[in-house]
C-alpha cells in the first residue's frame, strides 16, 4: 500500500519521526514499507483498505518505550494507532481509523505478570493472546478456565478492553478487567484502583479506585493506551453439564428469551447464554453453492429443507452450568422444566467431569480457537465479514421486535439472515453477521448500504450498537444523540484536555479531538 | 485422529466424495493442541528452529483441528490428495519463497502476517521447515 502521510505532516516530519522511533524501539521494529502497510491494513475491509491506511508501525517492548513514542508523537504531531495483537478481525484488523495513523503494535508486550489460582485473577500484557494464556494455565496445571470470544486468535486485554462477549461465565469480558496500567496521551502513566497506591497488593482484586474509577474510560477509547491489566477468571468447575435444546422456529426466540434471561438475571444461569440461528451451524458444514447456487438470499422454503434434512432448530440453544454436581443437577431440573413449558422436546445432556475429554472448540469451557473463523469460508474467496451488532433489554417482545427489523432490512437487501443473540443477563447481544466476497464491487456498495439502513432504522427504533467496524464509528456515535450529543460532546471534552495534540487514536468510536475534528465523518 | 480414518474412508470411495458436501466429518473435533514455548531471547537472531518456530507462530491455525488445517484439508482432497496434506508440515510441495509470499501477502481467509507476528529471520526458518521442495 502506497504511503498515506497524516493529515498536515511533512514526508521531511514524518521520516524524522520514524527516525526517532527507531532510535527508541530498535529499526527493525519501525515498519513502514509498501508490505507492511498491507500487513496493518483491514484484510476484511468493506472496500478498499486504502479508506483505512496506516503510515507505518511501531513495535514498543515495554512500558518505558510505549512513554517514548508517545512523547515523540506529540512532538511531530503524528498521530498513534495502538492496537494489542492487531486481530480485530470484522471491526477494522489493525487498521486505523483516521488515514496516515501509525499502529503502535503492543503485541511484542506479551508477557503474563501474575497467574493466580486462588483469587484467580491474571495480569498480563496487550500482547498475550488468549492461545498463550491457555497455555500457561495448562503448563502449570492451574484450576483456572478462560472466557474467550468466538475466534480467539486476538489479545486477552484488546478483546475485553472492545467490549469483546464469550460464553461463559466470565463472558462480559469489560467486567472481568480489575486495575490497569495506562500510558496518557502526554506520556505520564497511571494505575487506577488500588494500584494508584505504590506496592498494593489489591491492585488486580477491588474493582473501584478511591474517587472517580477510570478503569473502563480506557475502554474502546483514545484517552490512554492500556499497558498491562488485572483480569480476573473463573475458578475450575467440579463439574459442568451441557443442556443442548433445538429450538425449531425462528418466532420462538421471543419465549427463549422470557425463559432464560429471568434465570440469569437471578443467577441459577451463571453463563452467557449463546443463541445462534441455524446458518451459524451450516456455515461449518460445507460453502454456501454446496446449499443454495444462487447469488440471492436463500430462500424460506430451502431454509426450512436444509433444517430438515441436516435436522436442525431455526434456533440453538447450549446453554451450560457449571459448578459443584448436586448443584449443577438441581439448576439443570430448573432450567428443563422452565423450558418444557413451551418446548416438549427434552435436550441432549453432555455431564462434564474433570478429565473428562474437552475438544478443541469448546468455547463455553473457555478452549481458545480459529475454527469459528472458518464462517469466512462459507462465501469463499478472502473471507469478508462484517458483524452489525445492536444490544436489547433481555424481553422477548424487545428481541423479537428486533429480529423482524433486522430480518426485514436484511430481507429487502436479499442477503441471507443470519442472527444470533447472546443473553447477557438484562440485556442480549444482537449480532447479524454479515458475509460478503470482498472482490465484488457490487456486493461490497450493497453491503455498506444495508449496514447504513441497519443502524439508522434500528436507531429510530431506540437500540445503539455496542462495537462497530472503523467506517461506522461516526454513524454509530451520532446515533447517541441524547442532549445534543451530550456523550460525545463530554468524550472530547475529555479528550482535548488529556490530549492537545490528538495523538492518540483520534476519531476511536467517533470521539475527535479538535487537532482533527476535521476529519470528522471524512474517508482517505 | 478419528476425522482422519474417515476421511479417508471417503476418498476410497470417489462417488460418495461427489456426492456430500465437503463439510467436515462427524464426531467430537481433536483436543487442543499445545504449542512449544515460544524460545526465548531476540526475535532478530537468525538460526532459529524452523519446526518450534512455525508451531508458535502458524499453530494458531495451522496445526490439527486448526482453523487453517481444516480449510486446505477441504481443498486438498477436493483435489485427490490424501487428508493428511491438510497441515502444512505434511506437504511436500511447498517451496520457502512461496511460503514466505502467503505469509506476508495473505491467502483466501488468512490475513497476511506482520513483522511482529513473525519476523524476518523467524520466517525463514519456517519458511526452511515447510519449504520442503526447495
Amino acid at each position: 500500500m502506497k504511503l498515506h502521510l497524516p493529515p498536515r505532516v511533512s514526508p521531511r516530519t514524518f521520516d524524522a519521526m520514524l527516525t526517532a522511533a527507531a532510535g527508541v524501539v530498535g529499526k527493525d521494529w519501525v515498519m513502514a514499507s509498501d508490505a507492511d502497510r498491507d500487513a496493518y491494513s483491514d484484510v476484511y475491509a468493506p472496500g478498499s483498505p486504502e479508506e483505512w491506511p496506516a503510515s507505518a508501525a511501531i513495535a514498543p517492548a515495554s512500558v518505558e518505550e510505549v512513554r517514548a513514542i508517545v512523547r515523540l508523537a506529540n512532538e511531530h504531531k503524528t498521530p498513534l494507532w495502538p492496537v494489542a495483537r492487531g486481530k480485530n478481525l470484522g471491526y477494522g484488523t489493525a487498521a486505523p481509523r483516521m488515514a496516515g495513523s501509525i499502529v503502535l503494535d503492543l503485541g511484542r508486550m506479551n508477557r503474563i505478570l501474575e497467574l493466580d489460582a486462588k483469587l484467580a485473577y491474571c495480569v498480563v500484557e496487550p500482547g498475550v493472546g488468549f492461545f498463550d494464556l491457555y497455555e500457561a494455565v495448562q503448563r502449570e496445571k492451574l484450576p483456572l478456565w478462560l472466557s474467550v470470544p468466538g475466534n480467539a486468535w486476538g489479545s486477552v486485554l484488546g478483546n475485553a478492553l472492545e467490549h469483546g462477549i464469550g460464553y461463559t461465565s466470565y463472558g462480559l469480558h469489560a467486567r472481568n478487567l480489575c486495575g490497569i496500567e495506562a500510558v496518557l496521551p502526554d506520556g505520564d502513566l497511571v494505575r487506577t484502583g488500588m494500584g494508584a497506591m505504590t506496592g498494593n497488593p489489591a491492585w488486580h482484586l477491588f474493582p473501584m479506585s478511591y474517587g472517580p474509577t477510570f478503569d473502563l474510560a480506557f475502554s474502546q477509547s483514545n484517552l490512554g493506551i492500556v499497558t498491562k491489566a488485572g483480569v480476573w477468571m473463573q475458578p475450575a468447575p467440579e463439574s459442568s453439564l451441557e443442556l443442548v435444546f433445538d429450538i425449531p422456529a425462528a418466532e420462538d426466540i421471543g419465549w427463549v428469551i422470557d425463559t432464560i434471561a429471568p434465570l440469569k438475571i437471578s443467577g441459577l444461569i451463571d453463563q452467557n447464554v449463546f443463541v445462534p440461528s441455524w446458518l451459524g451451524k451450516m456455515v461449518l458444514k460445507g460453502q454456501r453453492k454446496d446449499f443454495w447456487d444462487k447469488p440471492t438470499a436463500i430462500p424460506e422454503a430451502r431454509v426450512q429443507e436444509l433444517l430438515k434434512e441436516h435436522k436442525l432448530g431455526y434456533w440453538q440453544v447450549a446453554l451450560r452450568l457449571y459448578g459443584e454436581e448436586g448443584v449443577v443437577k438441581a439448576k439443570a431440573d430448573v432450567v428443563k422444566a422452565a423450558m418444557k413449558r413451551n418446548l416438549a422436546a427434552p435436550p441432549e445432556e453432555h455431564w462434564w467431569h474433570p478429565g473428562d475429554y474437552i475438544h478443541g472448540v469448546e468455547i463455553t469451557m473457555g478452549v481458545p480457537s480459529a475454527v469459528p473463523l472458518q464462517m469466512s469460508d462459507w462465501i469463499g474467496g478472502r473471507g469478508a465479514h462484517m458483524g452489525f451488532s445492536p444490544v436489547v433489554p433481555a424481553t422477548g417482545k424487545h428481541v423479537l421486535d428486533q429480529m423482524h427489523r433486522s430480518r426485514k432490512i436484511i430481507a429487502d437487501f436479499d442477503v441471507d439472515f443470519y442472527a444470533s443473540f447472546t443473553i447477557g443477563g438484562r440485556f442480549a447481544n444482537n449480532v447479524n453477521m454479515l458475509m460478503y466476497d470482498r472482490d465484488n464491487a457490487a456486493e461490497v456498495a450493497k453491503m455498506r448500504r444495508l449496514f447504513d439502513t441497519l443502524i439508522t432504522e434500528t436507531a429510530k427504533a431506540g437500540y445503539a450498537e455496542y462495537r462497530t467496524h472503523l467506517g461506522w464509528m461516526d454513524p454509530v456515535m451520532d446515533t447517541f444523540d441524547f442532549n445534543g450529543h451530550a456523550l460525545r460532546r463530554f468524550g472530547e471534552k475529555v479528550k482535548n484536555a488529556l490530549d492537545p495534540n490528538g495523538v492518540v487514536a483520534p476519531g476511536k468510536q467517533g470521539i475527535w479531538p479538535a487537532a482533527y475534528a476535521d476529519q470528522r465523518g471524512g474517508k482517505a | 485422529m478419528k476425522r482422519f480414518v474417515f476421511a479417508a474412508a471417503m476418498l476410497t470411495c470417489a462417488a460418495s466424495v461427489a456426492a456430500l458436501p465437503p463439510g467436515p466429518p462427524p464426531g467430537p473435533p481433536p483436543p487442543y493442541q499445545m504449542r512449544p514455548v515460544a524460545p526465548a531471547g531476540d526475535r532478530l537472531k537468525p538460526g532459529g528452529d524452523g519446526k518450534t518456530l512455525f508451531e508458535v507462530h502458524c499453530g494458531y491455525c495451522h496445526l490439527t483441528g486448526g482453523m487453517g488445517t481444516n480449510l486446505l484439508t477441504k481443498q486438498r482432497m477436493m483435489m485427490g490428495e490424501t487428508p493428511d496434506k491438510g497441515l502444512l508440515a505434511n506437504r511436500t510441495d511447498l517451496t520457502a519463497d512461496y511460503v514466505k509470499s502467503v505469509v506476508r501477502m495473505g491467502k483466501g481467509a488468512m490475513p497476511g502476517q506482520t513483522k511482529v507476528d513473525v519476523t524476518d529471520v523467524e520466517l525463514d526458518a519456517v519458511a526452511r521447515y515447510l519449504g520442503k521442495a526447495g
